[in-house]
């Protein structure tokens, strides 16, 4: 007990240096007010930028801008920015003009406006002494953020040379490109309108940044906080359902294809899978300006399963890996980074609840030009509708809802006459599907114009149909010859795994519920040209945290220990001896046992057997009879003094009980065996090897044929019988026989009593506890008396029986003499 | 002398003893049961017109898949068996078996023959084990058998939407039948150790499966997050691993090794104890 609280406290003082300064750091987050860049091109006075500054423990430090995303303020990043913070570093959160306190209005990033905002962020912290600075004005500054948030981290990248580590996620790369989605390949012409999610954005920016304390005018109405200029271009492209030349403009002023080349700080792009606002191929177009420009620049990819749509939440590992990222190139701190990770949305299944399950895959080099499988596709030629109106039009994604419409059973994702399906034949390997695919299709249009929506799906053998995260690659062709147009078209970028047996299928639809369609009616024939060109890259499971070997160590260390425990604990027997010829058959010395609850069952017992004696240990109830024999038999630990048989001393296992044979306090039978079977069993398990004699055993028990039965059978005098019979078994040195004729009838009593006396006179040994003295005296030659746990009393029949100088006539007078009033004999 | 250490209770005489008994037929025979009844159910249920139609989830979980091979017949019934009837087979087989010598009181006889101690626990235990094992194997090839019969014996096809061959299927099969019985070394450690502590073989049994559950539902509160990584059954499912097409080992192998440890530990613990132990039994 000592020795534990000992080692606790030195094990508390060890660890103690470890835990204080961590109890002890001080983090301390406070507001700011910073002058940002000038209201308007024709207001030059600066905003006045409200932000967040997270201070770590210790400083100075890095810092990291963070940015929110579209609708948001600094308060919508604050999580993120704790997180930061307690990996040590500087954060700055802030809110963009035209979003929570800040002042100013919604330019989307303009470079003018925004992107001057955040180099006065970056002056600011280069005044901070709790920031690293490389140079004077020149802070250690990442800038990271989602969406909006990533966009202006891009762009801000690109155009401010301070900022030297950049993590961008769910951003765009082309934002004409991503609201007006054209993938036919070398038409100039921009796709179909994204109207349900562009209007979903606008509205954010409009009616819910609404301010409640003006009253509203049909100009803050219309536009909310967006610039007025934004905010005309977006009425007009929506009543035109196709770009005015003012927001093609203004869009490729905020877009960071404009800029990316510029960029040579370290670039963490994220995308998310579940995206159909910026899908996956944003990403892809981001890297590839900076890789072309500057392939020195380190880039890597994370390719997660979230996004606009929804999808799974990553969001605690994501923080995890670009605090990873800014420690590398911040902090100069090593980690490994994968140069690409993504995550297989179904690779694995739940062990919780067995659904469907991500697990992360990394690859060496970006998913920049993957590797293509040629697929060839069986179906020809299809007729396909587009109704008048579009309407039924096909649920692909929506905007708050994800691809769950899809997801559950591809029931609106394809409408029947309005979709078509070009099937390859079932794969014969698996093949993980990674970045966007393709196909070139003729098209004919009975209009001479066509808006037509590609996608990849998967058809299992069992006939579903999945459609990756319910994204599709939308076309709008004009001025389609009579023959029909061919065209290359990119499919979305999905991540899936088809397997063995599956068929991949180019899917068309006429219709979207998402996008702009055509309002008269139309029939198209699409004409599959090429094999489908299905993209492919091999990756390996990310490596888990703990080494795979480690478990198993210490799994080894826990049997090792177990080992150990068992060693140490184990009860410290006397040292073994040879038999002695000159040794008393028993010898038992000073032998002592007191139980657990105090109760002394037996005091200072010291008594010898010889060869050939039969012995009566005599002794009421509770004399302590059955504690003495149980010690003798190694069943009951003595809590001192030693038992010796032939001078060998007992303990469990010991050797010497070898020559012992007993019956204790009943018989022990398997009920479901017969009576031989347990005396076979029972010998085979005994260890011996000499003859049992069983015969001669079975004579004994004179139960007959009842030995065939199962012992279940039996009454107590059989059972008692037998368990005699299998103490007599090997006919072994000494018998130890507890109330043996308990349960026998007169007959039975008496021939038990021969049985002793012959097996006495063979040389060997019997020790016979009972209550009965009239039997003991018929039967023993030698008699030890207990009471109370002591000897009284020990000698042969007449020697007792000649006590105090008197010759008693029977034992049971002698017994009352000594055992006196206290007690009552007898069951 | 005759009497040597190293012959007392020999292996087969222990397994002798124990598989006489009622129970160890009424375990296997309900192991084999299980499939019988559930592939009869499906085949010739009221809600089927004999065809071997799909239920549960109708094709997109494993129990849904059920009726489309033998393998994936088997997965279904590892599913059905891995909560609480191998739990209950392994705790009878392992718990019962010195509690029930006590009962019966042949404890006292073998251990005075003399049956050293750490012996008999060991000969014990190791037939305990073979008895589990041998119903955790039955379980995958009476399933397979019925299930082929009853459905074909075609290739696996998870719940992922992959489909394995015939071979590779009996392959990841074998994979999830080994980390099961590694699996439920967990319960039969446990169940060892409430064997040794009491004389009453249904409370070894019992305390055993008890724990096993509560350790379970703990597992299904999910406000509990991260803390149910560290109990012993929260890996209790990680074979569904196998089903991937890519196997990730890490969840199998520390669930195995959570076993493992908890095995260790609770064979140690038993042994300790009942080196020391009064035998009043």
């Amino acid at each position: 007990m000592r020795t534990r609280l000992i080692l606790l406290t030195a094990l508390i003082l060890a660890v103690a240096p470890f835990g204080a300064p961590l109890a002890l750091a001080a983090t301390s987050t406070s507001s700011i007010t910073v002058s940002g860049g000038p209201t308007s091109s024709s207001d030059a006075t600066p905003i006045k930028i409200d932000g967040e500054i997270y201070l770590p423990a210790n400083s100075p430090a890095p810092a990291v801008l963070l940015a929110h995303g579209f609708g948001g303020s600094k308060d919508s990043v604050t999580e993120e920015a704790k997180a930061l913070q307690a990996r040590g570093f500087v954060v700055l959160a802030w809110s963009a003009r035209g979003f929570g306190n800040s002042t100013g209005s919604i330019s989307m990033n303009s470079p003018d406006r925004e992107v001057v905002d955040v180099a006065k962020l970056i002056d600011y912290l280069g005044n901070r002494k709790e920031v690293i600075q490389d140079k004077k004005n020149d802070p250690r500054v990442g800038i990271t953020g989602r969406s909006y948030g990533g966009a202006i981290s891009l762009l801000a990248g690109a155009r401010d040379q301070r900022i030297d580590a950049i993590a961008a996620d769910i951003t765009w790369n082309n934002l004409e490109g991503a609201l007006f989605p054209q993938s036919a390949l070398g038409i100039a012409e921009p796709g179909p309108f994204k109207r349900v999610w562009t209007g979903t954005f606008f509205s954010i920016g409009s009616l819910g940044m609404r301010s409640a304390t003006t009253t509203p005018t049909p100009q803050t109405l219309l536009c909310g906080r967006f610039a007025p200029e934004w905010c005309a271009a977006y009425q007009m492209s929506v009543a035109q359902n196709a770009p005015s030349p003012a927001i093609t403009t203004l869009m490729k002023a905020v877009s960071p294809t404009t800029y990316a080349q510029d960029i040579v700080a370290p670039t963490l792009l994220m995308q998310g899978e579940a995206d159909s606002l910026f899908p996956l191929t944003e990403s892809t177009r981001t890297a590839k300006s900076i890789r072309d420009a500057h392939p020195a620049t380190p880039l890597a990819m994370i390719w997660h399963s979230g996004g606009h749509d929804g999808g799974q939440d990553e969001s605690k590992r994501l923080q995890g890996q670009v605090a990873n990222w800014f420690d590398i190139y911040l902090a100069k701190k090593a980690h490994s980074f994968p140069t690409f990770q993504l995550t297989q949305s179904a690779a694995a299944i739940s062990s919780q609840d067995s659904a469907p399950e991500a697990r992360v895959q990394i690859g060496t080099s970006l998913p920049l030009a993957t590797t293509s499988v040629a697929l060839a596709i069986t179906s020809k030629s299809k007729v396909l509708l587009a109704p008048a109106g579009a309407a039924p039009s096909a649920v692909s994604a929506l905007p708050g809802f994800g691809s769950a419409l899809s997801l559950a059973g591809g029931l609106g994702a394809f409408l029947p006459g309005q979709s078509a399906f070009f099937e390859s034949a079932p794969l014969t390997a698996q093949l993980p599907i990674i970045g966007a695919s393709s196909v070139k299709v003729r098209v004919a249009s009975t209009t001479g114009d066509a808006t037509l929506f590609f996608s990849l799906i998967v058809k299992s053998e069992s006939g579903r149909t999945t459609q990756p995260n319910g994204l599709v690659a939308p076309v709008r062709l004009l001025g389609i010859p009579a023959n029909g147009i061919d065209i290359d078209v990119e499919l979305p970028a999905i991540v899936t795994n088809a397997t063995p047996g599956d068929r991949i299928a180019l899917a068309v639809s006429t219709t979207d519920l998402g996008y702009a369609m055509p309002q008269d009616g139309r029939v198209y024939s699409i004409t599959p040209l090429s094999p489908l060109f299905v993209s492919t890259m091999t990756l390996k499971n990310a490596p888990s945290n703990t080494p795979l070997y480690l478990w198993p160590l210490i799994a080894v260390g826990a049997f090792g220990l177990s080992l150990l425990w068992v060693f140490i604990r184990r009860p410290r027997h006397p040292a073994m001896k040879e038999p002695q010829s000159d040794a008393p058959l028993v010898s038992v010395r000073a032998l002592n046992k007191q139980y657990d609850d105090g109760y002394k069952a037996v005091t200072d017992l010291s008594f010898t057997v010889e060869h050939g004696q039969v012995v009566g240990l005599l002794g009421p109830n509770g004399a302590g009879k059955t504690t003495t024999l149980r010690m003798l038999m190694g069943l009951i630990f003595p809590t001192s003094g030693e038992i010796e048989i032939s001078g060998v001393p007992v303990f469990p296992g010991s050797r010497a009980l070898s020559g012992l044979g007993s019956f204790v306090e009943g018989p022990g039978f398997l009920p479901h065996l017969t009576g031989s079977e347990n005396l076979d069993l029972y010998w085979r398990s005994t260890g011996r090897s000499d003859d049992p004699e069983i015969a001669d055993a079975l004579e004994i028990s004179g139960l007959g044929t009842a030995v065939n039965k199962k012992v279940r059978t039996y009454s107590q005098g059989m059972r008692q019988r037998l368990a005699i019979a299998q103490a007599m078994l090997g006919k072994p040195e000494l018998l130890v026989l507890d109330e043996p004729t308990n349960g026998l009838d007169p007959t039975q009593i008496k021939a038990m009593r021969s049985i002793l006396k012959n097996y006495a006179e063979s040389g060997r040994t019997v020790i016979v506890s009972s209550h009965l003295l009239s039997e003991v005296e018929q039967t023993c030659s030698h008699v030890v008396v207990m009471h109370r746990g002591l000897l009284i009393a020990s000698g042969t029949i007449d020697e007792i029986l000649n006590r105090n100088g008197k010759r008693a006539q029977h034992l049971e007078e002698i017994f009352m003499d000594l055992v006196g009033e206290d007690t009552e004999i007898g069951i | 002398m005759s009497y040597q250490a190293a012959h007392t209770l020999p292996f087969r005489v222990e397994l002798i003893r124990q598989v006489r008994r009622k129970r160890t037929l009424i375990a296997y025979l309900f192991i084999v049961a299980l499939p019988l009844i559930v592939a009869g159910a499906v085949k010739f249920g009221p809600s089927s017109d004999g065809g071997g139609d799909e239920f549960g989830g109708g094709g997109l979980d494993l129990i849904g898949l059920a009726t489309h091979s033998a393998a994936n017949f088997t997965a279904t019934m590892f599913y059905f068996a891995t909560g609480f009837v191998l739990i209950t087979v392994v705790a009878i087989f392992c718990g019962d078996t010195v509690a029930s010598e006590a009962s019966w009181s042949t404890l006292r006889y073998l251990l005075a023959s003399p049956v050293p101690r750490a012996r008999l626990l060991r000969q014990k235990l190791f037939v305990g084990l073979t008895l589990s094992g041998g119903a955790v194997l039955l379980l995958p090839i009476a399933s397979y058998i019925i299930g082929g019969i009853t459905f074909g014996f075609g290739g696996l096809q998870t719940p992922l939407g992959a489909t394995f061959s015939q071979g590779v299927g009996i392959q990841r099969i074998a994979i999830m039948t080994a980390f099961l019985a590694l699996s439920l070394l967990f319960c039969a450690g446990l169940a060892f150790l409430m064997s040794v502590t009491t004389d009453a073989p249904l409370g070894a049994v019992g305390a055993a499966v008890g724990i096993v559950i509560i350790s379970n539902i703990l597992n299904a509160i999910s406000a509990l997050g991260s803390l149910r990584n560290w109990l012993p059954t929260h890996y209790a499912y990680a074979w569904l691993d196998a089903l991937a097409t890519e196997i990730d080992w890490s969840a199998m192998v520390r669930g195995a090794s959570y076993s493992l440890i908890a095995f260790a530990l609770c064979v140690g613990a038993a042994t300790a104890k009942f080196a020391r132990k009064d035998i009043t039994s």
